[in-house]
């Protein structure tokens, strides 16, 4: 086994906090996610190509901000005017993506090693962001993203449902047990369930 | 808390971005003579008003892009903010 | 067990709840929903403690945050706390508090001989005394002053308690649910608009708690109650109470304290005691209504003088009496519904009006209830000292200069009025410049600076009716503004009473030949002769009055005494009020806990941490970890008993012996990418980059514009557009930051993408004579002969079936290699090295032996690029490039850049061979020259060269390049040492640098 992910060592099953006297369905699910093709994928400045034309895994880039273009295996968040983030499950598809973005265009760099990953579901999951990262979570829509910070660490959220709340949080790597201590403090309040 | 609009990525917390100086120095063009005064100037002469200011904002946890801000220093009532390439 | 002063059928407590505290060591009997003060005042407890300066005994004056004396010592499950306003906190099963500022106790206090000392304590005298002998400062005064000063104890303990934050949002922020909040909140929330109602009490209602008014068909108690009801039920709209509002900031940010355990006696386990809101409103509505103000006399500040107002709250909403002898004392109508009640419920009280013939309903409704009403009258003083025993009262003149005949009245409490204050503290805070309202003698709202509106009786509105109509026309327009609907409410229908205008009166005259004390500032014991004093010795400016007297700088920050106190030095000024103008309003409105500001930023929370792949397999091999920024890093690895040195010492020679390994996960490696890309590195780099060929690597060193060295690493050419940039561990950030600020702003033109790959890649650098052999090992199928693998070279490799990168480069000057392979795989990378290490003996070094290395190598980094030293200084002009410009370039010809003498970097040698020399010593010629002895450099970094087992240090030294086997000394005071040195090549071990190239 030559792999080990961010939050291997810290991530432990079971039931933690206020959940004494719950429903299990009303606890906050905590996981973490890994094994994905994570890539940056960054269009030149000048490159005059128009980025609708084009599609990875039948998704089109888009450039709205906070938007996320996805399908069951694949999404791409756009994280900056002509720069994505490109998670999916079909590692593959590095292949496929360097045949439809020239280099002369883009910019990629994978980054597939770089994100400790942490998901929440639950109806409180934005109650517990909101503890520490100062965004409007009114705003917050299924299939839509965004960069901010979470108790001072720079961290990526894409919402990845709404009924009930899925949420996925990037952090960078080394800051990923950081989180993910800071994360399942603000849970205690509510309960939670370690998958 | 100030409450900066990114040009990019809407309404955001003072939280997510760093300070980045005074935006109406302008670095002289590389490879290209620029005398001894002109150049100090730039490096090291700042006006400091107290009022509208015109400065370098950059997100550093969101786009990571840098943008202009107007800004009043006393009050910090921020009147616009803008990209880099648009002007006041 | 007796509750004396409880009346029986009046009330909002739960009487189904019965209560058991302590107070000063006595157990007491109150209801679930009284304050520890109403509970105290029911069993006629009436002294709380001792003023601040002279030692008075005090008891309450106020009901809420109004309250200046009741600060009390709380213990709660082996706790305590000080300066708890015993008006504010609900008793719970098992409340023990105590007085404070007291001993041995309240009742009998040795501090009270200050109060006979008065004379020689006026205000500002602890500006004009304790300053000689001026060494009886430290000795004498100071630990008398510390043992005096302050009122509670601050516990030395851990605080257990769980704090914790949070952001929210809103159309609109509703401060104070009183008549106006409520009605503003109902209308806008009607109108589909998203709104937080902040109610600082654990009652929502506010003056309809206490008023007798009807709103509609309903009382307005009732009414109050059915409002709150249907706004809890409401999706757009968030109610707390127990909640305070204390700031308003930038852009419609305002700080919400909420309390959410302070009143049970067993909170759950991950209850947060108190929660910080971070509320970033479209709109504020402030509805925090306003705070009476009393009437200034003789020995006001005696225990049984309350407000008119708080006696009433203590009526209607504890059921509790003040006193059963009431003498209400009043310049206006209002306390004339304290008195009413009083009657209502069984009590006599005895009004005195100092208005000549005023005329309104509630006269005449008290008249009618056969009130005894003295009109043109005054209380000189109240008379008694632990109890308002009686007072001296006295007929007054129409111009309220000359006193009549005085005489005394029997009387247990005095219930002052002296008209309205409006709370206007949250629109002062948000930039609101205020005015003075004539009619009503108080500071208002003026021009609004940010997206603020005041409603109520904190704008200086005192009518119900024009109270609701006002708000919920106000509560209507925003919630349009912002929603667009268009839903309006009908204003119900007020029945109050009427009430004509007060008196311009706010202070008693002395009577002839009478020095009683009058006070303003109850909390900070500043009376009417300390203004006059601070007058007189010419502070003019109210700021300076302010701070020299103390009046309103206590917790209760002036907010019964503020107002009363600008009368006075108007007066005496002879200017009006809004001339003198007020002090500015600061948060928080009343104290918040130090616990609740830091939230969850404690213990391991209290900053972020980063942790390499290989963190586990360091912690479980005894690596002492060092904070390098937020990374983790190991320092050493400690075996036995080694000590810090030795294990150093250890691995460094292992090092240079054999081959040992180095976490090296934390330098900043940023991908470049884009066909610009050589150019843009030939712009931030001082040497040329753009003949680098594929799979080469290149030291390089950046600039700031001012000339300043800012960074180093090595960057390598991946493929014909590709590059890999390393940066040192703390400038990482920074240096992202800069290369995207000249791609950005000053050279948008250029394609170049940059990203952090810091994460992407675990970093391992093996170093040493052995490195290559151990390579040879890893990587079976590569070539790395010197040859094929030459000194700045780049491969590409497979170790053990994972992808990896090898840079030929070297920051401890042996023969070594760094090894990046992708994160998830680092600690795998780790094992197997360690594993086909064994043979060539290699060990683990940390940060202690690497800089050791690198330092009697005489490699600059952090140390020598501490933003005070050039490229010349390092010995790194060779670097320059002549050719192109570069950032910085420009700066370089600066006079004391050429300068002939400039410094350089050096090596230092001590003579003994021995002692080592502190980083940050200076260096100087003759160490007994007179002051000031000329600095000629300092120590940069220091360490045990395991080369020459002796000290050596690297210094930036002035003329270093002809200073070459000059004496020295370097000197450090701080750790008082002189160590003579002799100056030597910085480049002590390998000065030709062969080993790198082997």
């Amino acid at each position: 086994m030559t792999n080990s992910s961010a939050l291997e060592k810290v991530h432990k099953k079971g039931l933690f906090g206020d959940y004494e006297n719950k429903n299990e369905d009303k606890l906050i699910k905590i996981s973490e996610e890994k094994d994905f093709l994570i890539l940056q994928i960054a269009q030149y400045k000048n490159s005059l190509i128009s980025v609708h034309n084009i599609k990875v895994d039948g998704l089109v880039f888009n450039n709205e901000s906070l938007k996320v273009a996805c399908n069951n295996d694949t999404r791409i968040l756009w994280v900056g005017p002509k720069n994505w983030l490109l998670i999916s499950r079909k590692k593959d598809l590095l292949k496929n993506i360097f045949e439809s973005l020239k280099e002369t265009d883009f910019a990629i760099t994978d980054l597939s090693h770089s994100r400790a990953i942490i998901e929440l579901e639950g109806e409180n999951s934005k109650e517990i962001l909101k503890k520490g990262c100062p965004f409007n979570f009114d705003e917050l829509k299924k299939d839509s993203c965004l960069n901010s910070v979470f108790h001072g660490i720079s961290i990526t959220i894409d919402m990845i449902n709404d009924n009930p709340n899925k949420i996925r949080l990037f952090a960078l790597r080394s800051f990923g047990e950081s989180l993910y201590d800071s994360i399942t403090d603000s849970c205690l309040e509510y309960g939670y369930k370690n998958l | 808390m100030l409450f900066i609009k990114c040009p990019y990525c809407g309404d955001r917390s003072q939280n997510e971005f760093a300070y980045g100086g005074d935006a109406t120095v302008k670095r002289p063009e590389i490879n290209k003579e620029v005398s001894d005064k002109d150049w100090d100037n730039f490096v090291y002469l700042r006006k400091s008003p107290r009022g509208k200011h015109l400065e370098f904002w950059h997100h550093v946890s969101g786009c990571r892009q840098w943008f202009k801000i107007q800004r009043d220093t006393s009050t910090h009532e921020i009147f616009k903010t803008f990209k880099v390439t648009e002007e006041i | 067990m007796s509750q004396d002063y409880r009346l029986d059928n009046i009330g909002l407590i739960n009487r189904d709840k019965k209560v058991s505290f302590k107070f000063n060591g006595k157990r007491y009997y109150g209801y679930e929903g009284d304050t520890l003060a109403s509970a105290l005042i029911a069993n006629g407890v009436h002294l709380i403690g001792r003023s601040f300066k002279y030692h008075r005994p005090r008891g309450f004056f106020g009901s809420g945050v109004d309250e200046p004396y009741a600060k009390v010592q709380l213990y709660k499950n082996g706790e305590s706390e000080p300066n708890v306003s015993a008006t504010e906190i609900e008793i719970f099963e098992g409340l023990e508090s105590e007085s404070v500022n007291c001993w041995p106790s309240v009742n009998f206090d040795v501090g009270a001989i200050n109060n006979f000392l008065n004379k020689f304590l006026p205000a500002g005298f602890y500006y004009k005394t304790f300053m000689w002998p001026k060494s009886f400062w430290y000795k004498i005064y100071e630990p008398f002053i510390r043992k005096a000063a302050g009122f509670g104890v601050v516990s030395v303990k851990h605080d257990k308690d769980r704090y914790e934050h949070k952001y929210e949002y809103c159309d609109l922020i509703v401060a104070g649910s009183g008549p106006a909040g409520l009605a503003s909140a109902y209308a806008a929330a009607k109108n589909g608009a998203k709104v937080i109602l902040a109610e600082d009490k654990p009652r929502f209602g506010g003056s309809l708690l206490t008023d007798e008014v009807n709103i509609g068909n309903q009382s307005g108690k009732d009414w109050a109650n059915k409002i709150i009801n249907e706004l809890k039920g409401m999706q757009n709209v968030t109610v707390k109470n127990r909640a305070q509002v204390f700031g308003y900031y930038d852009h419609n940010m305002l700080v919400m304290s909420e309390r959410l355990t302070d009143h049970l006696a067993k909170p759950k386990k991950y209850t947060p005691r108190q929660r910080l809101w971070y509320i970033r409103a479209k709109e504020v509505v402030i509805s925090s209504g306003s705070i009476e103000r009393p009437i200034v006399f003789g020995n006001n500040d005696t225990p049984g003088v309350v407000l008119a107002s708080a006696a009433k709250e203590y009526l209607k909403v504890y059921g509790v009496l003040v006193g059963k002898k009431p003498l209400i004392f009043t310049n206006n109508d209002s306390a004339y519904e304290t008195a009413i009640e009083f009657k209502k419920n069984g009590i006599n009280p005895l009004i005195f009006d100092s208005r000549e013939k005023p005329s309104s309903e509630i006269i005449n409704e008290a008249k009618n209830l056969n009130i005894e009403i003295k009109f043109s009258h005054v209380v000189v003083s109240a008379k008694g000292y632990k109890k308002v025993k009686s007072a001296e009262v006295s007929k007054i003149s129409k111009d309220k200069n000359t006193l009549g005949k005085i005489e005394n009245v029997d009387c247990d409490c005095i219930c002052v009025s002296g008209f309205w204050t409006p709370t206007i503290h949250l629109s002062s805070q948000s930039g609101n410049r205020t005015k003075f309202d004539k009619n009503i003698d108080s500071f208002v709202p003026n021009q609004p600076k940010q997206k603020e509106t005041t409603v109520g009786s904190a704008k200086g509105t005192f009518t119900l009716e024009e109270t609701l109509k006002t708000s919920f026309e106000t509560g209507y327009q925003l919630s349009k503004k912002i929603t667009n609907n268009d839903k309006k409410i009908l204003t119900p229908s007020v029945v109050e009473k009427k009430f004509t205008k007060h008196d311009k009166f706010w202070c008693v005259p002395l009577p002839k030949g009478k020095k009683y004390k009058r006070f303003i500032d109850f909390q900070n014991d500043v009376t009417v002769s300390d203004i006059e004093l601070a007058l007189r010795e010419g502070y003019r400016s109210i700021e300076h009055v302010k701070r020299y007297t103390t009046l309103g700088m206590a917790t209760d920050q002036g907010k019964t005494s503020n107002l009363n106190g600008l009368q006075l030095v108007s007066s005496i000024e002879d200017k009006i009020v809004p001339d003198v103008g007020h002090t500015t309003f600061r948060p928080p409105y009343t104290p918040v806990t130090i616990g609740t500001i830091v939230g969850r930023e404690i213990g391991k929370h209290s900053k972020p941490t980063r942790k390499s792949p290989m963190h586990t397999w360091h912690k479980e091999n005894n690596a002492v970890f060092v904070d390098a920024g937020v990374w983790l890093r190991p320092r050493y690895y400690k075996k036995g008993n080694e000590t810090l040195f030795q294990a150093s010492k250890r691995e460094a020679a292992n090092v240079r012996k054999n081959v040992g390994i180095c976490d090296v996960t934390t330098l900043g490696k940023i991908d470049i990418k884009g066909p610009d890309s050589a150019e843009f590195l030939n712009r931030v780099y001082t040497n040329a980059w753009l003949k680098l060929p594929i799979g080469k690597a290149r030291y390089g060193v950046m600039l700031r514009e001012d000339g300043m060295l800012m960074d180093d690493g090595t960057t390598t050419r991946i493929s014909e557009n590709h590059y890999h940039m390393t940066t040192t561990t703390a400038q990482a950030a920074n240096i992202l930051s800069h290369l995207e600020y000249y791609l950005q702003v000053v050279w948008p033109e250029l394609n170049v993408n940059v990203v952090s790959t810091t994460e992407q890649w675990a970093g391992a650098a093996l170093a040493g004579p052995r490195s290559r052999d151990l390579l040879k090992k890893i990587f079976t199928d590569l070539d790395v002969s010197n040859d094929n693998f030459p000194f700045m070279g780049y491969l590409e490799g497979n170790l053990s079936g994972v992808h990896a990168r090898i840079f030929r480069i070297s920051f401890s000057g042996e023969l070594a290699y760094e090894i990046n392979v992708e994160s998830n795989n680092g600690n795998f990378m780790w094992e197997k090295i360690i594993q086909l290490g064994k043979e060539f003996e290699i060990q683990p070094y940390g940060t202690e032996a690497l800089s050791t290395l690198r330092i009697e190598m005489g490699h600059v980094a952090g140390p020598e690029l501490d933003g005070r030293t050039i490229s010349y200084d390092v010995s790194l002009e060779g670097m320059l490039s002549k050719k192109k410009d570069f950032i910085g370039k420009r700066s370089l010809n600066k006079p004391a850049f050429i300068a002939k003498d400039r410094q350089k970097i050096v090596g230092l040698v001590p003579i003994d061979k021995k002692t080592s020399i502190p980083e940050g010593s200076h260096l100087v010629k003759d160490v007994n020259a007179k002051l000031p002895n000329p600095k000629l450099g300092h120590i940069s970094s220091s360490c045990w060269s395991v080369e020459f087992n002796n000290p050596f240090s690297l210094a930036i030294l002035k003329d270093g390049k002809n200073m070459i086997g000059q004496k020295l000394f370097a000197v450090s005071p701080l750790k008082n040492k002189v160590i003579p040195v002799e100056v030597v090549s910085s480049h002590y071990v390998d000065p030709k640098g062969e080993r790198v190239r082997s």
